[in-house]
């Protein structure tokens, strides 16, 4: 049985047609193209399919869909507003917080829940918090520096990111007139 | 004085290459490929361990709303392949040997359609009786797993080094024991999966999360039985690796032959109970009984060692793992005289494989623990029994490994130091106790083939920028971004001005893949002489434009000068664009390749197998709880000697994540079997380490430089996987007394070991 729905994810409304048993994971990931949302384990365990909603950290593989209508759904695509990162995405780049990075749109909404709550938790409070989020890659220690460095206000204002604008520093690309020149500086 | 060197870009803490897409949910995984038009398909798994197909009936199945296709092994050529012997099929033919093997398989529509198809499929099955315990498969008369494999001995290693009765009949004392390892799950976050298509012209185009493409790609068209350029192996993002994703199982073969009959796309990704039950090849487990004799001195004077490992019902790299098993750790001390022997047995069990360690997790729970007992017979701290023997710059082990490079005893020192290992044990607090652990591994293993190496192209784009072409493994561990920052330390450019492809078998030139810690050092050096090759290109353009002798330029944050007059520059995005946009002009492209020193172990395994090994050392402190038996591991410190760190993030990741999974196997990680099934297989009842379980940790890496390695690094990422377990196990016998020999060490085991102990 299809079932209509009207979901906001990010800020954004949607109006779907799904069966009345699809997961809210299905729904974002199949239905909405929204990828971000990683699945684990499929039983609520691994946290890789974390989201807020209506401002609790739920497993969207845990979820029904039909189960979301008029609530709020925040998910990694929300992240970064116009192009800026989110302060835990960018404290997960500059303290390492990932390795492969399957878990890492888990891990960043579970800390968002978290620090959205209490912006100052304690270390304890973060491990606790944080131990619903499986990483096999990372061992832990460079996850919980990075949430750390947002509760700390330890992240660079300055950060510069390794993104493709940098080529910006390259004369502009005006290559099929461009001679060769010598410069001297 | 330091033997690090003064580096512009290697040794920085640079950003990850892939940052930006990992943060924001945006790297593409293998489950967010979508092609168009593309199927889903499922497995039939074999119920049974051990079992006669007489007939398969998909007649109904076909004929379901939605389905694309239906496969068996009648769609195969019925090829056997696998990694060192070939004894699995994609399909099983006849017969299932153990519980998950793929039978037959469906492309449907959606997910639903797929599921219900395949409770359409017919079999008539004929149970067999199965044999699960490798000491039981080897009597006579048990069932055989292959019909040509009496008393089901995959492979028999029976070696000595120099003359063992001479030399235990020389030691002062004698220790023995015997230690179990258990299988262990890779669980990457991410399970294995694949997007094929096919084109009537004969071409398979194969989306993987493998770590091993070029390897993927031989194994794949061996199976289906075309030539290896009909196969295209292209890298999706890889969750997660740890040796799980190295194309030992059947996924992407099946996901092949579906998309062959159904003429579309088709996605496979595994469950993870499949995974559990039939994906990533677990852990050989072994028993491992390991006697050495010591001089009075702590000299360790004969060591010997009688290993029975579970191959379960496929051999997969199973063979290799075994011998390593038996045999590694013998870089790690200094050895004279020593006898192995080992015996890898079929199964009617998930078979086991390659998973971080490769074999040295299992000897080293099992020797440095023996090395302990020494240690503790004798009357000498288990420290001081490290140094007597460790191995140093120089060491040849009895097996023909070569050491160019060995900070061991640096290591010691350092760990002495950071957990203030003398203080703490004079001072011992009651069920408090310390432990250490030395550990060896290769930076590459020569055995696919005569060939231990990796190639690379870099091209210089028209804006200056460096792409490096690398068909190597990029599995989430970040060696791309060592990869950059060595090419950008080579060229003279920032290391933001350096990018590098995914790897693709049809745009890539041949290499062997991530495993044995490999990358760093092969493809590092490989990425190093491709750098080396484009920066002579680059220095002959600029040497006109600058008038001056290409011998005398050097390069530096993208610019490039003669010596001693900095002045007059160009940049590396002049010098590309002046070198093509001209009559006879032609891009700056080069290649670089590396074939490490080693050399292809002969019959009696004897050779240098890896161009370069790595130390460490781990040492722990543990309180156990007497009442309870929990453990609770109070401290942790680590210490490795990986030649020059590369890149700083990822190497300390490396360590970080090795040891949590070292803990896992330690503490927590097994499943039931009941004849031959897995119990249990999720992640609520296989339990992985979470932020809670890990302890504080120090750590460090040795002032160390790899004559042989790019700038001076050596391999990292298994080496503080390898330990652990036995580390632990130390600290919990210098705590309460008591050694749980079979892993994992859980409370009820120590519970009943130490009722043991009180009689
Ligand atoms: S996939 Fe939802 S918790 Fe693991
Ligand atoms: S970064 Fe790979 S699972 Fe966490």
């Amino acid at each position: 049985m299809k079932k209509q729905l009207n979901l906001n994810v990010n800020g954004q409304d949607y109006e779907v047609e799904v069966e009345a048993n699809r997961l809210l994971l299905q729904v974002l990931r199949d239905t909405l193209d929204l990828t971000g949302t990683k699945e684990g384990c499929s039983i609520g365990v691994c946290g890789a399919c974390s989201v807020i909603l209506d401002g609790r950290l739920v497993s969207s593989c845990l979820t029904l869909a039909a189960g979301c209508e008029g609530k709020k759904i925040e998910t990694i695509e929300g992240l970064a507003k116009d192009g800026k990162l989110h302060p835990l995405q960018q404290a997960f780049i500059e303290y390492g917080g990932f390795q492969c990075g399957i878990c890492t749109p888990g891990q960043i909404m579970a800390a968002k829940s978290l620090l959205d709550e209490n912006p100052k938790p304690s270390e304890e409070e973060v491990k606790e918090w944080m131990s619903g989020n499986l990483c096999r890659c990372t061992g832990y220690y460079k996850i919980l520096e990075s949430v750390m460095a947002v509760v700390d206000g330890k992240t660079d204002p300055n950060y510069a990111f390794r993104k493709r604008e940098t080529t910006a520093k390259i004369q502009s690309l005006d290559v099929y007139k461009s001679v060769a020149k010598t410069s001297s500086d | 004085m330091s033997k690090a060197k003064n580096f512009s870009v290697v040794g920085k803490r640079v950003q990850r290459v892939e940052g930006f897409d990992k943060v924001t949910g945006d790297s593409k995984f293998i489950a967010d490929i979508h092609l168009p038009g593309m199927l889903t398909g499922r497995i039939l798994r074999s119920p049974y361990p051990h079992a006669r197909i007489r007939s398969i009936d998909t007649s109904k199945a076909e004929k379901l709303r939605g389905v694309r296709a239906v496969v068996t092994a009648e769609d195969t050529i019925k090829r056997p392949w696998g990694a060192f012997f070939a004894d699995q099929y994609i399909l099983s033919v006849g017969k299932t040997r153990y519980v998950g093997e793929e039978v037959a398989a469906v492309a449907a529509i959606d997910p639903d359609i797929a599921e219900e198809a395949l409770d359409l499929i017919e079999v008539d099955w004929e149970p067999l009786p199965g044999v699960f315990d490798a000491d039981e498969a080897m009597l006579d008369g048990a069932p055989l797993v292959h019909d040509d494999k009496p008393n089901n001995i995959a492979m028999h290693l029976d070696l000595e080094r120099g003359n063992i009765v001479q030399a235990f009949a020389d030691s002062d004392i004698i220790v023995e024991d015997t230690f179990t390892s258990m299988p262990q799950w890779h669980c990457a976050i991410e399970t294995i999966g694949s997007v094929a298509e096919y084109s009537p012209n004969g071409k398979y185009t194969i989306y993987m999360n493998t770590q091993t493409l070029f390897n993927a790609r031989y194994r794949i068209a061996t199976a289906l039985g075309v030539p290896e350029t009909d196969v295209r192996v292209i890298q999706s993002a890889v969750g997660g690796g740890f040796g799980g994703k190295s194309c030992d199982d059947n996924n992407a073969l099946v996901c092949a032959v579906l998309a062959r009959k159904a003429g579309k796309p088709v996605r496979v990704i595994n469950t993870r109970e499949e995974e559990f039950l039939a994906g990533c090849r677990p852990r050989v487990f072994m028993k491992i009984n390991v006697k050495l004799g010591f001089k009075k001195d702590g000299r360790i004077r004969a060591k010997e060692l009688k290993v029975i490992a579970d191959n379960g019902a496929y051999s997969a790299k199973a063979p290799a793992i075994t011998g390593v098993a038996a045999m590694r750790h013998d870089t790690c001390y200094k050895y004279s005289d020593v006898k192995l022997e080992a015996k890898l047995i079929y199964t009617n069990k998930i078979p086991t494989g390659a998973f971080r360690g490769f074999g040295n997790p299992s000897a080293e729970w099992a020797v440095e623990q023996a090395i302990d007992l020494g240690a503790h017979a004798l009357g000498i701290d288990p420290l001081e029994i490290a140094r007597i023997n460790a191995a140093e710059t120089g060491y040849v082990s009895p097996h023909g490994n070569r050491v160019t490079s060995c900070e061991l005893k640096q290591c010691l020192d350092m760990v002495e130091n950071m957990i203030d290992w003398k203080a703490k044990r004079a001072n011992k607090q009651p069920n408090t106790g310390m432990g250490l652990a030395c550990t060896v591994h290769v930076s590459g293993k020569r055995h696919f083939g005569d060939y231990d190496g990796s190639s690379a192209t870099i091209k210089i784009n028209e804006d200056g920028k460096a792409l490096i072409l690398s068909g190597e493994g990029e599995c989430g561990q970040g060696v791309h971004t060592a990869m950059c920052q060595i090419a950008a330390e080579e060229l003279g450019v920032p290391v933001e001005d350096v990018e590098i492809s995914r790897a693709d078998t049809d745009l890539t030139t041949f290499c062997l893949g991530a495993f044995a810690s490999r990358l760093t050092y092969v493809s590092g050096n490989a990425v190093k002489n491709a750098a080396t090759n484009v920066k002579q290109q680059l220095y002959e353009q600029a040497a006109e434009m600058l008038e001056a002798n290409a011998a005398d330029l050097i390069s530096r944050d993208g610019r490039i000068f003669v010596q001693g007059a900095e002045g007059k520059s160009v940049t590396v995005a002049d010098v590309a664009r002046a070198r093509l946009f001209r009559h006879n002009g032609a891009p700056i492209v080069g290649s670089g390749s590396f074939d490490a020193d080693s050399v292809l172990p002969d019959s009696t395994r004897f050779g240098n197998e890896s161009g370069a090994y790595n130390y460490g050392v781990q040492a722990a402190q543990v309180h156990v709880d007497p009442l309870t038996g929990q453990v609770k591991v109070l401290q942790m410190v680590v210490a490795s000697d990986c030649g020059t760190v590369i890149y700083p993030i990822g190497a300390e990741g490396q360590v970080e994540g090795g040891l949590a999974q070292g803990i896992g196997y330690a503490l927590t990680e097994g499943l039931q079997f009941d004849e031959g099934r897995p119990l249990n297989p999720n992640f609520s009842d296989y339990r992985i380490p979470s932020m809670r379980d890990m302890p504080p940790l120090q750590h460090a890496f040795a002032d160390s430089y790899e004559p042989t390695g790019p700038f001076g690094a050596k391999g990292l990422g298994e080496l503080n996987m390898d330990p652990t377990a036995a580390v632990i196990n130390n600290a919990i016998f210098d705590a309460v007394g008591v050694r749980v020999k079979t892993l994992p060490i859980t409370p009820e085991k120590i519970l009943r070991a130490l009722k043991e102990k009180k009689g």
